[in-house]
């Protein structure tokens, strides 16, 4: 793989970013101890990110992040998560992943994050 | 709280701007077979700091465009293709779809994209070209099915926008993953192969062939403040920049992040420690960081590598060219270090345990030669670019050197009121006016300074130019530049480059001859259009010159003629028919090209440079050649004047256009039929303005041998401006009357004399002008 490879799919990806996720900054609970988070979680989003997560930060239950909706996260973003997580198990309580984002994973190695998440899909 | 990058926006344009003219200017020194690495360095940097910054700010378009170009500038740069002339063509395309992209997205207009398109096709089928030819090379030892097929067919897979490269890349990457999906968490065990993809690719080694196997290690200590993300950087852009360098291995201090409650979203509370393997210039390092200058603590040292890593590298590498040169990487996880540690490995998957396990006692042994690279700063590649300096918007300079107008007007009330006084202390008060005024002058002079900028601002744009003209026309001509370092003030700077871009399309049009001509008339067939710059007392001089053909003065005449813009018998001086070129619509081209003869452009020369308070001379010689020369004034905040009086008044005549001053003797005056007066000057004879007439005020002398005349040149014609007396030169702060009255004809601006008076400063094209409209009426 070269750097090539990279730069097409950056452009395909923006293109179907743009078609698919119009209403990005969203983020919802779906249901109790479960988070989805939202396809955009940059230094823009980060404060919502914030306090959507702030609401799971003392839940007792394991705590599931929907991390198939994101597109792109950049650190800030990771960073809030990063510091949800570790907090979280600090106190002893879990938190489990529920799906992929590739963007996610590939910000995570780079930052050099991917043990503190713990994401299933380290490879 | 939602950071708004907007704000970062027009820095990010300036500096791209600014980037883009050293790039081009970088493309046309660019020696064609043997080009100076340094200088596609410079390019490159520049294609890949627009690329960073357009990726941060969201504006893809551009960030795409320039990918493709610095794809094909890594290239010239490793050493994979050679500059040609076709190459540098294109990159200087290119230089100008980035530039017609920047404005278009700065000015939130539209752009014509097909033209963006095309350029990104043709860039990306050079690339494609060439490796199609290294693939062919490289075919048999591969083991990849894909590249083959694409081989076959270079064009077809160029048209879809994709290179030949990437298409083999891809089918790689997506066989690569299969292996590792076996590896990874069986939770999700068919998307898995989707985030592998991306990630191998954006760590992606570039070219693993070619990059020596005893390569530099650098450590790199990166400590953002906390107001990082605030300034719109993400390391994880850094990141991703540094991993295409090299073999990154990241280790993440996260020993600052606050509990969860604490935690401001847009602080950047992690740091890291980096380490970064592979052929890599300390510059490139830098300049990945270069975004975040001031706002990080930076720290890149050299790491003498240890033999062990050595081994480990050269056990690595055979690896990776068994698989393919185009090598798909696979990210690994080091099996035990410390918890954070991770490496992103050059290996394939079965060899990467020997190698992530070589990284961590390679690390422990290595030498560390840190130094603090922090003050270090890019070098400066030319005249224009970087220069080390600090970014101050103009209203805060021309705030400050209003103030300092005001101070010396103060200081210069002081100095008046000192000298009437007398007293114990009156001397020791004159001393420290003294001192005051020299440190005012001093003061002032620094603030100018501030304002000034080189010419070469200005004359950079030419290389080109000259270059395009002269290949469309099939002239042959040598561009000399010199006096590029002299310094001029910045709002002068900027209205002088128009003029300049006349006059240095009319030498190359209208001056110098094609090549055969010249040989015939015993010239080199090479045309030298020469640009200077030099400061003569107060003014700067600027200077356009060919070695052309010459102002033809019996044609020029002739067509004045046919106008009616000239008598039919009159005689007129050398001088008189040069002035001539300066009239509005006056042209003696055969035919209008696109460039010039239309007749538009000497009298908007002549009018920009009046309205700068310079003036335009031309001397020409037929078959030598032209010299256009402007003089300008070095600022337009201050200006020397002459202060006259008349009556009660007091008003400035700018020096520039004084040509002399003189008592007439009553038998130099003639009276012509009415009210209007002429004397004789040199054989000439000047018609009279007397200004007491012209503004209203009662005058102490009436009679004009008991005043002065001002002899003042403007727009090409001379009058004599009746005064009472000449009172003392000086150099004079200019108050704009627009913008705290109004225009007034005559009048360029006003100032404030050391007694607190306001003096008017006088605009002597406009006194003619108003002085013939009085006659004419």
């Amino acid at each position: 793989m070269n750097k090539r490879k990279q730069g097409a799919a950056t452009r395909t990806t923006r293109r179907g970013h743009a078609a698919k996720t119009p209403d990005a900054a969203t983020e919802h609970n779906s249901g109790s101890g479960a988070f989805a988070v939202a396809a955009e979680c940059t230094v823009a989003d980060a404060s919502a990110l914030k306090s959507g997560l702030a609401k799971l930060l003392e839940d007792s239950g394991v705590v599931t992040l929907d991390i198939s909706a994101v597109q792109r996260i950049d650190t800030a973003g990771l960073q809030v998560i990063a510091t949800f997580i570790r907090e979280r198990e600090s106190h002893g309580r879990q938190v489990e992943w529920r799906g992929t984002a590739p963007a996610l994973a590939a910000a995570a190695k780079l930052l050099g994050l991917s043990s503190l998440l713990k994401l299933p899909s380290a490879a | 709280m939602t950071i708004d990058l907007t704000q970062f926006h027009d820095a990010f344009f300036e500096e791209s701007f600014e980037a883009l003219d050293s790039m081009e200017a970088a493309l046309l020194k660019l020696d064609i077979g043997a080009p100076e690495p340094e200088l596609i360095n410079t390019i490159f940097r520049v294609a890949h700091s627009i690329k960073g910054g357009s990726a941060t700010f969201g504006f893809s378009d551009i960030a795409s465009f320039t990918h493709s170009c610095e794809t094909l500038l890594d290239e010239l740069r490793s050493g994979g293709m050679q500059v040609s002339l076709e190459i540098s063509d294109l990159l200087l395309k290119t230089v100008d779809v980035m530039r017609a992209m920047l404005r278009s997205t700065q000015s939130k207009q539209p752009l014509d994209m097909q033209k963006v398109s095309d350029i990104q096709f043709d860039v990306e089928m050079m690339i494609a070209q060439k490796n199609a030819a290294a693939k062919a090379a490289l075919a048999p030892v591969k083991s990849a099915v894909a590249a083959p097929a694409t081989n076959a067919q270079p064009s077809a897979t160029a048209a879809t926008a994709q290179t030949p490269a990437g298409g083999a890349a891809h089918t790689l990457a997506s066989a690569t993953p299969a292996a590792a999906a076996a590896t990874s968490a069986p939770a999700s065990p068919a998307p898995s192969a989707i985030p592998a993809a991306p990630a191998g690719g954006s760590f992606a080694d570039r070219s693993v062939a070619g990059r020596s196997v005893a390569a530099p290690r650098w450590e790199i200590s990166f400590r953002p403040y906390r107001e990082l993300f605030a300034r719109g950087n993400d390391p994880l852009r850094m990141m991703r920049e540094l991993a295409e360098l090299g073999e990154l291995t990241v280790n993440v201090d996260t020993s600052a992040l606050p509990s969860f409650a604490e935690l401001d979203s847009q602080s950047c509370y992690l740091a890291w420690k980096l380490e970064l393997a592979g052929d890599v210039a300390e510059d490139a390092i830098q300049q990945v960081f270069d975004w975040a200058e001031g706002d990080c603590d930076l720290r890149i040292g050299r790491i003498a590598a240890a033999p062990s890593l050595l081994a480990a590298a050269g056990s690595a590498a055979p690896a990776a060219a068994d698989f393919s040169a185009e090598s798909a990487k696979v990210v690994t996880e080091a099996p035990a270090p410390a918890p954070a540690v991770e490496v992103v490995a050059a290996a394939e998957e079965p060899k990467h345990e020997p190698a992530a396990a070589a990284t961590a006692p390679a690390t422990a042994a290595a030498a560390h030669t840190l130094t603090a690279v922090k003050d270090t700063k890019p070098d400066a590649i030319s005249a224009v670019g970087d220069s080390g300096s600090i970014r101050v918007s103009v209203e805060k300079i021309d705030e400050l050197m209003n103030t300092v107008g005001e101070l010396v007007i103060t200081q210069a009330m002081l100095s008046q009121l000192g000298a009437a006084l007398e007293g114990a202390n009156a001397e020791k008060l004159r001393a420290g006016l003294a001192q005051l005024e020299r440190n005012t002058r001093e003061l002032q002079e620094s603030v100018m300074r501030v304002r000034m900028l080189p010419i070469s601002f200005v004359f950079s744009r030419f290389p080109r130019m000259v270059r395009d003209i002269a290949q469309r026309l099939g002239k042959h001509i040598d561009l000399k530049l010199t006096g590029e370092q002299t310094e001029l003030d910045k709002t002068v700077l900027e209205k002088i480059g128009d003029p300049l871009v006349h006059l240095v399309r009319n030498s190359i049009d209208h001056g110098i001859e094609m090549p055969d001509v010249r040989i015939a008339a015993g010239k080199d067939a090479v045309g030298t259009v020469h640009l200077d710059a030099c400061h003569r007392g107060g003014n700067i001089a600027v200077e356009v010159s060919d070695d052309g053909g010459g102002l033809d003065k019996e044609r020029i005449l002739a067509k004045a003629k046919q106008r009616g813009l000239v008598g039919q018998n009159d005689v007129l001086t050398d001088d008189q028919i040069h002035d001539l070129i300066f009239l509005p619509g006056f042209s003696t081209a055969d035919k209008t090209t696109d460039l010039s003869g239309r007749g538009v452009g000497m009298d908007v020369v002549r009018r920009n440079v009046k309205e700068l308070g310079g003036k335009v001379e031309l001397r020409s010689e037929r078959g030598k050649g032209s010299r256009f020369i402007i003089t300008l004034p070095l600022t337009l905040a201050i200006v020397d004047g002459q202060s006259v009086a008349v009556g009660s008044e007091t008003y400035i005549i700018p020096l520039i256009s004084i040509v002399e001053s003189m008592r007439l003797k009553e038998t130099s005056i003639s009276r012509l039929s009415g009210h209007n007066e002429v004397f004789s000057f040199r054989g000439d004879y000047l018609p009279i303005i007397r200004l007491h007439e012209l503004f209203g005020v009662e005058p102490r002398a009436r009679a004009l041998h008991e005043g002065l005349v001002v002899i003042a040149e403007g727009d090409g014609r001379r009058v004599g401006l009746f005064v009472d007396d000449l009172l003392g030169q000086q150099q004079v702060v200019i108050k704009s009357l627009e913008a705290n009255y109004g225009h007034v004809e005559g009048v360029s601006g006003a100032t404030i004399l050391g007694d607190g008076s306001v003096a008017l400063i006088l605009d002597v094209t406009g006194i003619i002008h108003a002085a013939s409209m009085r006659v004419a009426a």
